[in-house]
């Protein structure tokens, strides 16, 4: 692995590397994977794959909405991020054809819970 | 050009969903104004606001409208999507929002991915500790910020590391305590598994403050994913040369190793938890001297919980003055909640320090999701206590908590509605503690046994006026003469429900009556000859065969060998069997 | 210093002082069920709690170090409600049966129930089902009376290392058992009683035996032996209110006489024999270089057992020599037989000792029968005596002084002070001194040897020689001595010490397992007196001086080390798995 140094650290506050403007997160903590989380992640990933789209498939932590999990947050271009909940492997499908290829957005599913108003100082 | 999207939803739970109508209505109207290439309206499963009739969200403006009638779509279709100009009548301000600090990082980054961490600013709190502040400067920074444990005692942070830091020992240790137990707690899991990073940070930046070159994260067994992340969040740090030797090109060195705990719940107490890292029984040891003189092998070591540490790594990023700025007086900062029971949204919420209960049950929690009454919630995990529904407007710090006869701990938040009964809630907590007594000390070890049968007594409808009397005296034994806090703190539910629901409990021993109808030893099945329609599907799904009859003079139940399972109840397909 | 106040009495103290220790210098006493002297405290019962002004919360006096200005509450109404609650729920947990229990007036908890004024159960019993552990022989577990105090546990880990015993279970379930809920003979336990000794409660007490001993008294064919180790003598007069450390030789002898037994020796003259032998082997090993050196005492059958299982390295270094007990054992059934025309069938040797692990030793291996019988046929504590002299109506304390039975009762100054850390060592110094300068020593008194720290070293010019010696006294000393010994012999370095005594128990026998209970350094130290003075007393202060040992050599032994004193006073030592399987 490439060390960490200061200046390395140093150029990440001066230049803040841009954030990625396209991605499917999918939320991979406990809570997600014992709603299904795996089998979603797996799916998407396989989606892209197949179809060579452009958007990474990445996991991530718990964002707190536990309750609405898997959590699949959604960000291409030219749309607004947002959150789907309860997905399963049908609506990741319809994540897949509506809202990455046709730029639709997936009725029902969207949720947007408390996580997603916080603020980050 | 992104995309406006307007989120719909019908966030009243009472009467039919109008959600699929304003959708079609604001649909068509979007259609109307020729912006159906600009505009997507979409219907939304929950936009986390509750009780405020027809809402719509718009993106990427974040602009929320509230109570919207079907007059009103036009005008924001015309005002807001057409002018970008907001309806003002229609704006939703909502109440607290939520504040991220220790969950930062949680559901953004990839958690098996320190590059991700080191775009979110990650590792620069210590990059900064060691270049620009002495350790001595660092603490004082801490001090400012007034960042307190989060594991539950709320001990000034700066106070336990500056102690460790002039305490004498040839080697000194950091330890972060995950060893998370309070039933329906799981945030420091959440963030172990979400952003290990953080808490790596934060413990290197106490081991720089206090002179430690050894750490160990005690994480229990049961979480075997925050374990793995946690591990290869360690490999990586390594790798990239954040551990180890010569850290950042400086002198100073750490290294950090997993250890894993039994489950243990007492094992969450420091001086037990130090025993198990030992190799050694894990039970508690009187105190002083205290971990920061006599810790780990007998080493001065700082014990910080998880949610501690990602303070810490936060702090030393953003400035204490930024963290001060948020929490009460003597409360600094967010707290992270479990919130769990008979909740809408379970999950986990960080709040404000000074954030009312009522706001984040009702308002991020979404109320009971039944729509019942709430009768009360549960903080502070076992050593917690029961806090009535008339006290909800309480702000959440740890000295408000503490007045209500309950306790911040490690941030367990348990909803209960009218469903539950509040002396089997205390018999549930009583017992946990019971379960998980060390077994060293006397008052804790039989204390809160013969507390357990006494309410076991009362449940099963054998209670007495004075059972009443004796429970307060173990109580007052296990508060003042229990070695750790597991048994001072083991009464505290039952005293609160003593204190907030008497009228409970004099029900149960007076009545004989469970209000709930949980404690089942209370009930009583009857069977009504005039509904029975003499099906005998009760007579066969009775586990122990306690229903008898014929045809001619009906059913009826042997309440001496009713078990009170229920079963009657629940096959009865005429509402023929009676629960009282 | 530190200066506070405890129920407004002002105390100055050194820094670090317990509150508990503090209250004591000013006539206050908080009472403590886990607490001991010896041992460190761990806060267990929680009987012990006090107020300090401006703080909501009770303490422990056992563990909070009194702080400069604090102002301590002992005692008041809440806090003895608090107590009394505790006490009461410790009660809950503990069988009633008082009147038929070993510790039945001698019980911490019961005294702390009188005190307290208990009267009824305020808590409904609820007693576990657990069996006594009497597998050992020596000392019974009997969990049901345990009240998890923990004394035993912090006794056989941090004061004697063996580690036997631990806690199993949690919460209400908690008992004390060996670790892996094994039997305690299956565990490395080493019998040495210390358990037995620091227990509050009738938890843990030696295997009772003396109705053997009353069948045995009764039994008109049976010739009854019986000898008393030296530190029996300064500590039975405990069980009967006499001064502490006062020694009851004359009374013993009387007593036990009374209670018909026909012979009365002395464990003593043993202890002169020992000497004697083991002097000799030391010689060899020091002066003609036959055999390892350091030298190490093999009296103690606790530290026996613990260098078989820990260190069997160190066979080698052992004295083959038997303890002094068994060598009165095996001549009363062998040479006072003989002179006595008696069938050694018939003589039933009993010792007395302050000691749980004698119980083992007398069975420990083939040569405890080298008589052709089993030499000693049970061995039983101080404590058992004492009991048993209650029941036989004796008036111990007003007894005339009378004299033992020639021959194996006469002893020396030397052979007394085996009962006491450092004892052996001295007792053999003043022998091989003389065996091999051929002189004698001007002052005979090894102040060095002497005193209650852990390890106790010394070199001792004889000669043209220096003799480095080392005493360790209390099994957790044990390791600092022999590890140093270790890495000489690992190195191939000229060994540290040329002679090593150790015992088991902390003070040495007066310390016993098997004495009456209460045992404290303070204690210790007199009953140690006792025996420095019993030595002082004396005109033949060196073993081999023994006019009685050299006639029995004469008569019937031979030589030292020969032939027949090999027979019968040495013994052979094997390395034994620290847990059976």
């Amino acid at each position: 692995m490439e060390k960490i140094t200061k200046d390395r650290l140093d150029e990440v506050l001066k230049n803040p590397p841009p954030e990625n403007g396209r991605y499917i997160r999918v939320g991979m903590s406990s809570c997600g994977v014992a709603a299904g989380a795996a089998e979603v992640f797996a799916l998407l990933r396989s989606e892209v794959e197949k179809r060579k789209l452009a958007v990474p498939v990445v996991p991530c932590g718990c964002s707190g909405g536990c309750h609405s999990e898997p959590l699949v947050e959604v960000c291409v271009d030219g749309l607004p991020s947002v959150t789907y909940g309860k997905v399963n492997a049908e609506i990741a499908m319809r994540i897949i054809e509506e809202h990455v290829r046709d730029k639709r957005l997936v009725q029902d599913y969207i949720v947007d819970a408390p996580m997603k108003r916080a603020v980050a100082l | 050009m992104t995309t406006t999207v307007v989120l719909i939803r019908d966030t009243d739970s009472g009467g039919a969903d109008r959600t699929r109508d304003v959708h079609d209505l604001f649909t068509q109207k979007v259609r109307d104004a020729g912006l159906q290439n600009e505009v997507q309206v979409v219907r939304a499963a929950d936009l986390g606001i509750y009780n405020k009739g027809m809402v719509a969200k718009i993106l990427p403006q974040g602009i929320v409208y509230a109570g919207i009638a079907d007059a009103d779509v036009d005008d924001i279709v015309t005002t807001t999507l057409a002018q970008k100009m907001p309806v003002s009548r229609l704006v939703y301000c909502g109440a607290n929002e939520q504040v991220r600090i220790v969950m930062r990082n949680c559901g953004i980054v990839n958690p098996e991915c320190i590059e991700d961490y080191i775009a979110r600013k990650g590792y620069q709190g210590i990059k900064r500790a060691l270049y620009d502040l002495t350790p001595e400067k660092a603490i004082e920074e801490l001090k400012t910020s007034g960042l307190r444990g989060r594991g539950g005692a709320g001990y000034p942070t700066w106070l336990k590391w500056s102690l460790a830091r002039n305490a004498f020992g040839d080697r000194k240790f950091v330890i972060c305590n995950g060893d998370e137990g309070d039933p329906g707690a799981y945030m420091d899991r959440s963030v172990l598994e979400g952003d290990p990073h953080s808490v790596i940070e934060g413990m290197m930046i106490a081991a720089y403050c206090i002179g430690a070159t050894k750490g160990f994260l005690y994480i229990r067994a049961e979480y075997p994913l925050a374990i793995k992340r946690v591990q290869k969040a360690l490999d990586d740090a390594y790798g990239t040369g954040l551990l180890g030797k010569d850290i950042l090109g400086t002198s100073f060195c750490l290294d950090l190793e997993v250890r894993l705990g039994a489950g243990a719940f007492v094992c969450g107490e420091e001086t037990a938890l130090i025993a198990s890292v030992e190799g050694k029984r894990g039970t508690p040891r009187p105190r002083p001297p205290y971990p920061s003189d006599v810790g780990l092998f007998g080493k001065p070591t700082v014990i910080n919980n998880v949610e501690t540490f990602a303070n810490v790594s936060y702090i030393l990023l953003n400035g204490a003055k930024t963290f001060a700025s948020i929490g009460t007086d003597k409360s600094k900062g967010t707290k992270v909640f479990a919130l769990t029971g008979k909740i809408r949204n379970s999950g986990l919420v960080e709040i404000p320090m000074g954030t009312p209960l009522r706001v984040i049950i009702e308002d991020i929690g979404g109320g009971v999701a039944s729509g019942k009454k709430i009768l009360a919630v549960q903080t502070g995990g076992p050593s917690g206590g029961v806090i009535p529904e008339q006290h909800f407007d309480t702000p959440v710090s740890y000295e408000h908590l503490l007045e209500l006869g309950s306790f911040m701990g490690s941030g367990g938040m348990i909803v209960m509605d009218e469903d539950d009964c509040l002396v089997d809630i205390a018999k549930f907590y009583l017992g946990f503690c019971v379960d998980e007594s060390c077994g060293k000390c006397a008052p804790c070890r039989i204390g809160g046994f013969q507390m357990l049968k006494v309410l076991e007594k009362i449940t099963d409808g054998k209670g007495m006026p004075e059972d009443l009397d004796t429970l307060k005296r173990i109580a007052q034994a296990m508060r003042k003469a229990s070695l750790c806090a597991l048994g001072q703190g083991a009464p505290n539910p039952i005293i609160s429900t003593m204190k907030y629901f008497a009228e409970e409990y004099r029900q149960h021993i007076v009545d004989r009556k469970c209000r709930a109808g949980k404690c089942t030893r209370l009930m009583r099945f009857e069977i009504l000859d005039t509904s029975c329609k003499r099906c005998k599907l009760c007579v066969v799904n009775c586990p122990v065969h306690c229903i008898a009859g014929d045809r001619e003079k009906g059913y009826r139940i042997d309440q001496e060998k009713c078990i009170k399972c229920g079963r009657c109840f629940e096959v009865c397909k005429f509402e023929a069997v009676a629960r009282s | 210093m530190v200066k506070a106040r405890i129920n407004g009495i002002t105390v100055k103290v050194p820094e670090g002082t317990t509150i508990l220790d503090a209250a004591h210098k000013v006539q206050i006493k908080i009472p403590t069920l886990c607490k001991h002297p010896d041992l460190r405290a761990t806060g267990a019962c929680g009987v012990c709690i006090v107020k300090i002004k401006g703080s909501q919360k009770m303490v422990r006096a056992c563990c909070t170090p009194l702080e400069e200005n604090m102002e301590i509450t002992t005692h008041d109404p809440e806090i003895v409600a608090v107590r009394r609650s505790v006490i009461e729920l410790i009660l809950s947990r503990h069988p009633n049966e008082c009147l038929t229990c070993g510790r039945n007036q001698n019980c911490e908890l019961q005294k702390l129930a009188s005190d307290f004024g208990v009267r009824r159960e305020s808590f409904p019993q609820y007693l576990p089902d657990i069996k006594p552990d009497t597998s050992t022989g020596t000392i019974v577990l009997e969990p049901r009376k345990c009240i998890s105090c923990g004394r035993c546990i912090t006794v056989c880990q941090e004061m004697q290392n063996v580690w036997a015993l631990s806690m199993l279970e949690r919460g209400i379930d908690t008992r004390i058992s060996p670790a892996g809920d094994i039997s305690l003979a299956d565990s490395p336990c080493v019998n040495c009683g210390q358990c037995s000794a620091h227990c509050p409660t009738g938890a843990i007490f030696e295997n009772d035996e003396t109705a053997k001993v009353w069948q045995a008294l009764q039994d008109e064919n049976k010739y009854c032996i019986v000898e008393i180790a030296p530190a029996v003598r300064v500590a039975i007069g405990e069980a009967f209110g006499l001064p502490l450390g006062q020694n009851c030789t004359g009374k013993l002898y009387t007593a036990l006489r009374r209670m018909g037994f026909e012979a009365v020796f002395d464990t003593n003259f043993g202890a002169d024999v020992t000497i004697v032998e083991e002097a000799h082997e030391f010689v060899e090993r020091f002066v003609h270089k036959k055999g390892a050196l350091p030298l190490i005492t093999s009296c103690c059958p606790a530290w026996v057992d613990f260098m078989e299982k820990f260190y069997p390295d160190m066979i080698e270094h052992f004295s083959s020599c038997k303890s002094p007990h068994q060598i009165v054992g095996v001549l009363s059934k062998t040479y006072y037989a003989r002179k006595k025309r008696l069938d050694p069938a018939n003589a039933y040797v009993v010792s007395v000792m302050p000691c749980t692990a004698k119980k083992y030793e007398i069975k420990r291996s083939g040569e405890m029968f080298a008589s052709g019988h089993q030499d000693i046929d049970v061995s039983i504590t101080t404590r058992e005596l004492g009991r048993m002299i209650k029941q036989a109506g004796i008036d111990f304390a007003s007894l005339p002084d009378e004299e033992s039975d020639h021959i194996l009762g006469e002893y020396s100054g030397a052979g007394t002070i085996f009962g006491v850390t450092g004892g052996v060592m001295e007792a053999a110094l003043r022998t091989a001194y003389d065996y091999i300068t051929g002189g004698k020593l001007k002052n005979i008194d090894f102040e060095n040897v002497r005193g209650l720290a852990g390890v106790k070293e010394g070199a001792v010019p004889v000669g043209s020689h220096t003799v480095k010696v080392a005493v360790a006294h209390g099994l957790r000393n044990v390791e600092a001595v022999l590890s140093k010994v270790r890495l000489a012999k690992a190195r191939g370095e000229e060994p540290p010490y040329h002679f090593i005594e150790v015992m088991a128990c902390p003070g040495g026998c007066v310390g016993g397992g098997g004495q009456p209970y209460g045992v404290t350094d303070e204690l210790r130290v007199k009953r140690g007196k006792g025996l420095y003075k019993d030595d002082e007393a004396h005109t033949m202060r060196y073993s081999h001086e023994n006019p009685w040992v050299k006639k029995v050599y004469q008569d019937f032994l031979g030589e030292p080390l020969g032939t027949k004193a090999k027979e019968l006073l040495h013994a052979a030592y094997k390395a034994r798995p620290e847990y059976k399987k």
